[in-house]
């Protein structure tokens, strides 16, 4: 596939472009799918196509093609050097990028068990083992479980010089089970809603949730949410469990420190940040406990590779130390306006038709020190939520509510019951600064989120977030209509 | 690219014995995104994808690629018959659709808009960003152009193809702390009214700066065309999907043929010949039909699917998405009944409330009321004695969509073309009683 690509760089080259880069991208998918007892879906996926940066006088182009011959390539690069022309009609200054040293490198995804050699049949035989155990309740309307798997191989090739292949893996599954009464509706999911979670590795990944094992509890968490009272409305203490708190740091710390969005590059669309560049280094942002660590190299992690899609090493970086904003998620183009002179390393594609943008890394809430026995026990009159259900958030990525699937009242110190549809609502900074214990390593665990969707065109993301429990103090709950 | 029907024939003969249905898109697109008054992105892709779904004694596999050469068809059918093999037979599986006579819908491509270069693009952007610069306001904002080109087929003799265009002028302008934005979606780049638009971005931000905050709470609103479909979307798609309807997780289960919404509201689902026209057939090369959904505030009927048709002992409204679909058949060529006299009509009956340009980061929190949140976002006023009289922060709204329809008042007598999930006209709407439920800081 590199001497393909080298077309791309020649075309570069001849045309004296400052910079120019070409992905090869094959990509394997497999979906499956179970729902009400039916087979949903089976769906194998294989695309093979590649994307051309062009930097010409210091003007952006980009064009994409899966015509895989050098001819179509060389032409695709002189599309993308006919873009960045049309660039240069308004522009403010020349684009330049930070310096990365040139690599020629292969890295791929550690895995035990390759995911697509896993029989079919052994596949949908366990996802229609868990539905049975589903519907095995007549209040249960609809059932669903899946698993997805995914494998990246890409071909990267610079002006610069880097000629990086990298193979990337993932493996995802998830059921869910919604109960249906008198016109109120509740669902439960394992290990998590939103297609559920998926990490980096192979087979391994799905035999470790132990999915059956959890099928019956399901079902009847979904069913005993009907009967449940609904989450009180008024301030309490809460304690965030499951990808809830993956996608509070998602929301509220990841998309707010994206260096494009900080800059205003995403004002029109996805929005800006709260967190300015004036801001670094001095910013509380939570509390002293609250550090939050940026990592591309996180064993396990959706965003875990050798090198970016700006062909910039895996690197592992603060975002937020000891309470204060301290980095960004940044790539070649932007991190010289902080002063930077060496990308952090987050510019990543959603495949190969897609130009690279700055993205959220695996980004984690480093574990505090307190058993999770006594982050409940030092609760007087509190709330846990799990699991997320809706999420929402302002433009400066300030105001946020989520909806969480279930929720337990906490009482002097004791997990008392069950109660559903909990919300909880806040501004960014208070609500981190209001963050007064984090439970410690053994309750870490790490959350993927595979849908992340950011750009125009829409482009969709993968990375993952580790955390524990964690506790805030007198948080907003029980929001509604 | 050789020429699509060669790659079905080609497909059916490998797929031999087993009922073989094709799904190939043709796309053409680019978009010049600015931000700061520069070129930020300008991008273009070209490409063509092909889903195979096989089916054989109630046994089913999909294969999605986008390479045609016949090594490549081969290697995906064969693997596909390969994946149909390992399965048990699921007695519920509905074999493929027959052929039914396609009404012949709108003509939605335009050669103009599909050829736009980016020269034009940039000049669109160019347009905007120097009377910005010139005032001391920033834009934001994307001009794309495209064409597409899809074909559902399948070897019981079913063979539907569409094709559109597409050109969205959309844009945000920045005026220190104000903000204002207007887009237009069209079929046909001569339909975008681009100096209007431009001037309504720019106009709304200088107005909108040094916003005050105020208390949230339950206010009158009167909702701009785009915020007004945020909302009615998801009173569509959680309320009108014939799966949804069927498992008992809808609004609608239990009230068609009553008045539940406001007498002022009617709407359809109408791909042919209506104000938000579409691909006059489905995903399964079904024919689309014209579906009223609410007419006088009385719900009057649902979207199918053949699948979820039979469930419900009824026929399929043409409503498919590619199958099998995890959520089920969407109404996506919303139209919304205009009612009497413009937006600022609107604004001139109300004595207080406030003016939503758009909402931002809408979500679902209970279907089966459409309970909904979110945030207002460029451009959000006062209303005071039927005048905006001051800009106000963002604020965060926590209500119903199904009991916010039955609290109209008013609705302007003109639909505006919106992104929706699909192709929308949407009028504005006045709404009494409307819960926001926090506030920002901006």
């Amino acid at each position: 596939m590199f001497k393909l690509a080298s077309k791309a760089i020649e075309v570069a080259h001849k045309y004296k472009a400052d910079f120019g880069d070409i992905r090869i991208i094959e990509e394997r998918r497999q979906n499956l799918g179970v729902k009400n007892g039916e087979l949903n879906g089976l769906t194998d996926q294989i695309t093979l196509g590649y994307g051309i940066r062009v930097l010409y006088k210091g003007a952006w182009g980009f064009a994409s093609g899966s015509q895989m011959t050098g001819r179509a390539i060389a032409d695709t690069t002189l599309k993308a050097i006919a873009i960045a022309k049309a660039s240069r009609l308004l522009m403010a200054g020349r684009v330049r990028l930070a310096h990365e040293p040139a690599y020629t490198d292969f890295w791929q995804t550690p895995f035990l068990k390759d995911p697509f050699a896993v029989p079919v049949e052994t596949k949908l035989a366990l996802l229609f083992k868990i539905d049975a155990v589903l519907r095995k309740n007549k209040k249960i309307r609809a059932t669903a479980s899946e698993m997805r798997f995914i494998r990246e191989r890409q071909w990267h090739m610079t002006t610069d010089g880097s000629r990086i292949e990298q193979v990337q893996l993932s493996s995802g599954a998830s059921f869910s089970a919604t109960a249906v009464e008198k016109g109120d509706v509740q669902t439960r999911a394992y290990p998590c809603t939103h297609g559920g979670q998926t990490l980096a590795g192979g087979w391994e990944v799905i035999e470790a949730m132990n999915m059956q094992d959890h099928a019956e509890r399901v079902r009847d968490e979904a069913v005993a949410l009907l009967s449940a009272p609904l989450c009180p409305a008024g301030v309490k203490d809460l304690i965030i469990s499951g990808n809830q708190l993956a996608l509070q740091i998602h929301e509220s710390v990841g998309h707010a420190s994206e260096l494009d969005r900080v800059l205003g590059y995403e004002e029109s669309y996805a929005g800006s940040s709260f967190a300015t560049t004036e801001k670094l280094g001095k910013f509380r942002y939570g509390s002293p406990i609250v550090n939050l660590v940026a990592d591309a190299t996180l064993p396990g992690g959706l965003a875990t590779a050798g090198y970016d899609d700006d062909a910039v090493r895996a690197q592992r970086w603060h975002i937020i130390k000891d309470g204060v904003l301290t980095g960004y998620m940044t790539n070649r183009e932007f991190c010289g306006k902080i002063g930077r002179e060496r990308s952090w390393g987050s510019c990543r594609a959603d495949g190969y038709s897609n130009i690279p943008i700055t993205r959220i890394c695996n980004l984690s809430l480093m574990p505090g020190n307190t058993a999770l026995e006594q982050l409940v026990g030092e609760v007087r009159d509190g709330i846990m939520m799990e699991n997320n259900m809706s999420w929402s958030i302002d433009q400066k990525r300030l105001n946020f509510q989520f909806g969480c699937e279930i929720g337990w009242l906490i009482k002097n110190g004791k997990r008392t019951k069950l109660v559903k549809n909990p919300t909880y609502q806040g501004i960014t900074p208070e609500f981190w600064g209001s963050c007064d214990a984090i439970a410690d390593h053994s309750e870490w665990r790490l959350w993927g989120v595979a849908n992340c969707g950011k750009g125009q065109p829409g482009q969709t993301a993968m990375m993952c977030h580790g955390s524990s429990p964690a506790r805030f103090r007198k948080v907003k709950i029980g929001v509604r209509g | 690219m050789k020429k699509i029907e060669t790659v079905c024939e080609k497909i059916f003969r490998l797929a031999g014995r087993a009922q073989c249905e094709v799904m190939a898109e043709l796309r053409n697109g680019a978009l010049t995104r600015f931000a700061d008054n520069v070129i930020s992105q300008n991008v273009a892709s070209s490409s063509v994808n092909f889903s195979v779904r096989l089916l054989d004694s109630g046994r089913m596999a999909k294969i999605n690629f986008n390479q045609a050469d016949d090594a490549s068809l081969g290697r995906a059918v064969s693997s596909g018959l390969e994946i149909l093999k390992k399965q048990k037979k699921d007695p519920a599986l509905l074999p493929l659709a027959k052929p039914r006579p396609i009404p012949a819908g709108k003509n939605l491509y335009f050669r103009e808009t599909a050829e736009l270069d980016p020269v034009y693009r940039a000049g669109k952007a160019a347009e905007l960003a120097k009377a910005c610069r010139k005032s001391g306001q920033i834009s934001c904002g994307t001009f794309e152009n495209g064409s597409s080109e899809l074909v559902i087929a399948n070897n019981l003799g079913v063979f539907a193809r569409h094709r559109e265009t597409y050109a969205i002028h959309s844009v945000t302008v920045r005026d220190k702390d104000g903000f204002g934005w207007a887009e237009y979606p069209a079929y046909d780049v001569n339909e975008i009214p681009f100096a209007r638009l431009n001037e309504t971005a720019r106009a709304k931000a200088a107005r909108g700066r040094s916003p005050k905050e105020i208390k949230p709470g339950r206010y009158t609103v009167v909702l701009e065309p785009q915020a007004s479909a945020d909302l009615l979307t998801y009173l569509a798609v959680y309320g009108f999907g014939g799966q949804i309807y069927n498992e008992g997780r809808s609004f609608v289960c239990g009230k068609l043929g009553k008045k539940t919404l406001s007498s002022l509201l009617s709407m359809e689902d109408n791909a042919l010949d209506g104000a938000s026209p579409g691909m006059p057939f489905d995903y399964e090369g079904q024919p689309r039909t014209k579906v009223t959904l609410v007419e006088n505030g009385v719900l009057k009927s649902v979207v199918h699917d053949r699948k979820t048709a039979k469930a419900a002992k009824t026929a399929s409204t043409g409503h498919a998405l590619p199958q099998p679909s995890y959520m089920g058949p969407f109404p996506l060529n919303l139209a919304v009944k205009p009612g009497q006299g413009s937006l600022e009509d609107l604004i001139k009956g109300t004595e207080r409330g406030i003016l939503v340009t758009q909402f931002h980061y809408t979500n679902l929190l209970k279907p089966q009321t459409v309970e909904m949140t979110g945030m207002t976002r460029n451009g959000t006023f006062m209303i005071e004695n039927g005048k905006i009289t001051f800009p106000i922060k963002n604020m965060r709204f926590t209500q119903s969509a199904a009991e916010a329809f039955s609290n109209v008042e008013a609705v302007s007598g003109e639909t505006t073309p919106v992104q929706a999930w699909g192709p929308m006209a949407c009028p504005s709407f006045r709404l009494k009683n409307f819960n926001f439920s926090s506030s920002t800081k901006f």
